[in-house]
């Protein structure tokens, strides 16, 4: 953010209060690019939609025969389901469960990503080889299909469960990434500085160097939302997690099951959910992209 | 998946030069005979790691599918826990009387002989012997697949690089960078819907499976084409889903290549533009997508189950999602271990190329570590 | 008849904050087969005019006027002219330009006989075995071994060699005006030195002109017949060796002389020039070394000083007191300027 305060700007942003200004020159470096600011409402668009919508619009459970695979109507939107439930309705309650499940499994897989990565890169010789030894063995197994068994055998019930083997698949790709910043930033001064003065291995870590790290790991934290998403939809979209409640996922895996394909009217329920999963991954993707922009004022050509 | 964003097709480039498995041979240090036996050598302990963790999958985890299977025949045909037990042996291929640790060495010993034990459901047919037919569709799908965004891609990003800006380069990665973005099983699902329900442009039904029946197998132009046909939905699925990464690392790689002095060196000896373009600019940049292409060959191998599971083609992917449902389990496990060892052998592939390609690599015993 | 006649040539660069002056109004004749130095300071403009006399600016940079006047007898054309084919064929042909040593000149990925196969193609030698004898026979001139170095790769020599091999390269062609860019920094002392024993055997077998730019007076002294001093885009002395080191006019070149250190001197004699050059995007009204000049007065920020001839025909500098400095210099205590070298 302070990159772009270098330009000389005619409007008095100083007037106003602290974080209101830098938020204010945060959207306006975002919005010189603007497929970082699409990202940004798209993003925040899922969200609301997710999370909040749910408190706007009731709930709309009962199965009605009559009504399956309806056309798309004032009343329903985009049609209705196998069971004659609106689709509209299953989309806004079905984001939460898969966001919240990406989000906290990409915190699990940075936080392992960051410590271990710092570490090694840290400490260095023969804990840095190990920790990269097994880095690179994980990287070797194809992630989908051990994802696909580990599912099989252990039948996650829990979003929570399912984050936490999403995560334990994914950390390897950010720990050397993270690793690579930390040996960079490793020679500066100001860690020899601290080293100097014997302040602890944690200390150093968390405070000294995380800080200049925060821009790299909140772009991996969003890549790894979508590598969680993507993986949640695939082993849900093949029925292998035995996960109850409605989702974008579990849209997809009953339209799909349920001969969705083969009737005209019921395209939306089938685009529907692919469109929420891609829209979503897209704007994450997008907003990855602006922020790269933003706090790497050197790639802006 | 191949999730791009313009620096993160920059960071691609440069920190994925050399595969995972190059960097094990790297940990190791110091000389350890040829590089060949070194990457072998590493290659082994991949299997070694993967194959303990699918032991430990289905063996030692509590609630393990051995238990459950007991617990299946005990109730199911009213065996005792005993001779359940020893029914289970035998479908596992283990002995459940010996010790965990000889269980363990009898697994690794069968491994190493081939064995991957035998399937469930046709008892007698054996694990290896299944895997291998339906594995080739796999990698021919994905192989193509692969290689024409490859090709592809890389003339793209080519392009794009040399019109920097331009509304050329704008469309170009822009594309690139959507296509990428959506997983690719909803790429299929798309393709299914659009073209083959709504719009009927494309026979889906037609082309499920690998081939048609009828046809005779053999390296007849009939069969060929058959197969090709069948395979075109699979094959146009892994295009679009590389080409934004190759497009992308390609135009990423040749902007920087375009920066180097040798470049502008070139140009004062008044070669001509076409070979500056081929051997200067697009021989230097192109080198480290090449091992990238190898090492994104082994992994799609994982992506393609969902893409064979909608377009109904058999291969290793349509395999593993019936053998989950069907609790086959020696089949689930020689699953994992053999698309494992697609990756390894893809990897080595990739190695062996950088080095082939680029000079600076040492020959002969001289790896420049990263 | 001199080989390159360069007229009023300014270039600029485009910025964000505004375009650039990198060179403005550079006048100057090089005749054939003799040595021309170019001295001046990082940003005065000397490498922008270097590659901007084979037009291999950058793309930021444009030509806003001037001629580049090619004359070999034979042919005769401005190079500003010429269109892409033509110049393509001009570059190294007929002006070939040697670059810092410490530039990797060569694509790392193919072997350096090859790269004397490309550049010989690209000109029209069909026949290999010609390319290679030339090459063996060029190699052989600049005292390398070509059995060794053809089949290698780049990286696989060292920073001398493959400056040597440039020149080689350079002289493929057998052009009539060779351009060297500080041909010898990044090069250790004692390479440095054979390098410029090679030059000048080279320029005395071959005959070629050449161009040389330097920030290293030494080395300018012992290879140059004239030289030109650069500062902030133009040039504000031209004189013969000589003249420039036994009689500068120009203040700068002045502070130059007296910045290099004398090998038998006493400590103190060496003096920087305080201050720095200006900013070639907002130039000041006036002589442009002004804030720096221990001569200056009112009357030079008036304008921008034109070359005036001083003491001889083929001796001039930008500075309107330039017989105040002569003066100055006459009677300076210390010994000639010139000591300096010794």
């Amino acid at each position: 953010m302070t990159a772009a305060a270098t330009t000389v700007d005619r409007r008095d942003v100083t007037r106003l209060p602290g974080p209101v200004a830098s938020i204010f020159e945060f959207l306006r470096t975002m919005s010189r690019k603007p497929v970082g600011l699409i990202g940004l409402i798209g993003v925040v668009f899922f969200l609301f939609l997710a999370y909040v919508a749910p408190f706007l619009v009731p709930l709309q459970d009962q199965v009605d025969v009559t009504s399956i695979y309806a056309k798309p109507s004032f009343l329903h939107p985009l049609g209705t389901d196998f069971q004659g439930r609106d689709v509209v309705n299953q989309i806004v309650y079905g984001g939460g469960d898969i966001i919240t499940t990406a989000i906290l499994a990409a915190l699990f897989s940075t936080l392992i990503a960051i410590t271990f990565g710092s570490i090694a890169a840290t400490l260095g010789g023969r804990i840095d080889a190990l920790i990269l030894a097994i880095t690179d063995v994980a990287l070797t197994i194809p992630q989908l299909i051990l994802l696909i068994v580990i599912a099989a055998i252990f039948r996650p019930t829990s979003f929570f469960a399912l984050a936490v083997i999403l995560a334990l698949l994914q950390w390897p790709a950010l720990l050397r990434q993270i690793r690579a910043q930390v040996l960079s930033l490793k020679e500066r001064d100001f860690v020899e500085a601290a080293r100097s003065l014997d302040l602890g291995l944690m200390h150093i870590i968390f405070r000294e160097m995380l800080p200049n790290m925060r821009s790299y790991i909140v772009i991996h934290f969003i890549i790894a939302m979508t590598l969680a998403i993507y993986a949640q939809a695939a082993i849900m979209f093949l029925g292998l997690v035995p996960l109850s409640g409605r989702n974008w996922a579990i849209m997809l895996y009953f339209a799909y099951n349920q001969g969705a394909l083969f009737f005209k009217d019921s395209f939306f329920y089938l685009m529907g959910p692919i469109m929420a999963i891609a829209l979503f991954q897209l704007s994450l993707v997008w907003l990855a992209s602006g922020l790269e922009d933003v706090f790497n004022p050197r790639l802006r050509s | 998946m191949a999730t791009i964003t313009p620096a993160q097709g920059e960071l691609q480039v440069r920190t994925f030069q050399r595969s995972p498995l190059s960097r094990i041979r790297g940990h190791l240090g110091g000389l350890w005979g040829r590089p060949i036996t070194q990457a072998i050598l590493k290659a082994v302990l991949t299997v070694y790691v993967t194959s303990t963790i699918t032991f430990g999958l289905i063996r030692l985890m509590p609630g393990s599918p051995v238990e459950i299977k007991i617990d299946e025949l005990m109730q199911q045909s009213q065996m005792s826990y005993a001779d359940a037990a020893a029914s289970a042996s035998g479908l596992f291929d283990i002995n459940l009387n010996a010790p965990i640790h000889e269980q363990y060495f009898e697994y690794l010993g069968n491994l190493v002989h081939g064995n991957l034990g035998n399937s469930f459901l046709s008892k007698g047919t054996s694990v290896m012997s299944i895997i291998l037919s339906v594995l080739p569709w796999t990698l021919f799908a994905v192989g193509t697949g692969l290689l024409l965004s490859f090709v592809v891609g890389i003339g793209l990003g080519l392009i794009a690089a040399y019109r920097r800006n331009s509304l050329l380069d704008h469309a170009v990665s822009t594309g690139g960078s959507i296509i990428s973005s959506v997983p690719g099983y909803l790429i299929a699902l798309l393709i299914v819907l659009i073209f083959g329900i709504q719009l009927r442009w494309i026979p889906i039904t037609q082309m499920r499976g690998a081939f048609t029946s009828g046809i005779t197998p053999g390296f007849t132009p009939e069969f060929m084409g058959d197969i090709l046909f069948h395979a075109s939905l699979p094959i146009t699925v892994f295009f679009l889903t590389h080409i934004g990464l190759w497009i992308l690392s390609m135009r990423s790689a040749t902007l920087a290549a375009l920066e180097e002095d040798h470049v502008t060196v070139a140009r004062a000896r008044g070669l001509t533009d076409g070979r500056i373009t081929t051997a200067y600019v697009g021989r230097n940049a192109v080198l480290p997508l090449v091992s990238q292409f190898a090492i994104a060959a082994g992994a799609v191998v994982g992506g393609a189950v969902i893409i064979e599971q909608i377009f109904v083609y058999q291969g290793v992917g349509l395999r593993l999602v019936a053998s989950v449902n069907q609790r086959d389990y020696p089949l689930m496990q020689g699953i994992i271990l053999m698309t494992t060892v697609c990756v390894i052998v893809a990897n080595l592939i990739a190695d062996l190329l950088y080095s082939r390609l680029d000079p600076r690599i040492g020959r002969a015993g001289g790896a420049t570590g990263k | 008849m001199p080989v390159l006649s360069v007229r009023d040539l300014s270039i600029d660069y485009r910025t964000r904050r505004g375009p650039v002056h990198a060179v403005r109004d550079v006048t100057f004749d090089l005749e054939q087969g003799e040595t021309l130095a170019v001295i001046g300071e990082s940003g005065s403009g000397k490498t922008t005019l270097a590659v901007g006399l084979i037009r291999l600016s950058p793309r930021s940079a444009r030509v806003t006027k001037g001629e580049i006047r090619y004359d070999d007898g034979k042919r005769a054309f401005d190079v500003l002219s010429l269109d892409t084919e033509r110049l393509r064929r001009f570059r190294w042909a007929d002006c070939a330009m040697v670059f810092q040593a410490a530039l990797s000149a060569f694509n790392p990925v193919i072997t350096i006989w090859e790269q004397f196969l490309d550049t010989g193609r690209a000109h029209g030698m069909g026949d290999k075995h010609k390319v290679h004898d030339r090459t063996r026979e060029l190699l052989d001139l600049v005292h390398l071994d070509p059995n060794r170095v053809l089949r290698a790769y780049p990286h696989e020599l060292s920073g001398g060699m493959r400056q040597r091999v440039l020149i080689a390269m350079a002289l493929l062609l057998d052009p009539r005006i060779i351009i060297l860019d500080e041909p010898t920094t990044a090069l250790d002392i004692l390479t440095q030195r054979a390098i410029i024993d090679l030059l000048r055997e080279l320029r005395g077998k071959l005959g070629f002109a050449t161009i040389f730019i330097s920030h290293d007076l030494s080395i300018a002294a012992e290879l140059a017949d004239r030289m030109l001093t650069m500062y902030a885009g133009r040039i504000v002395e031209r004189a013969t060796v000589e003249d420039l080191f036994y009689r500068p006019r120009h203040p700068y070149s002045v502070g130059l002389m007296r910045a290099v250190p004398r090998v038998s001197g006493a400590l103190g004699s060496v003096a920087s020039i305080p201050g720095s050059p200006p900013d070639l995007i907002r130039l000041p009204r006036g002589c442009s070394y002004y804030p720096r000049c221990p001569f200056h007065v009112d009357e030079c920020l008036q304008q921008d000083p034109p070359l005036l001839r001083v003491d001889t025909p083929d001796h001039e500098a930008a500075c309107i007191r330039w017989e105040t400095v002569a003066a100055a210099l006459g009677s300076d205590a210390e010994a000639p300027v010139a000591e300096k070298l010794a």
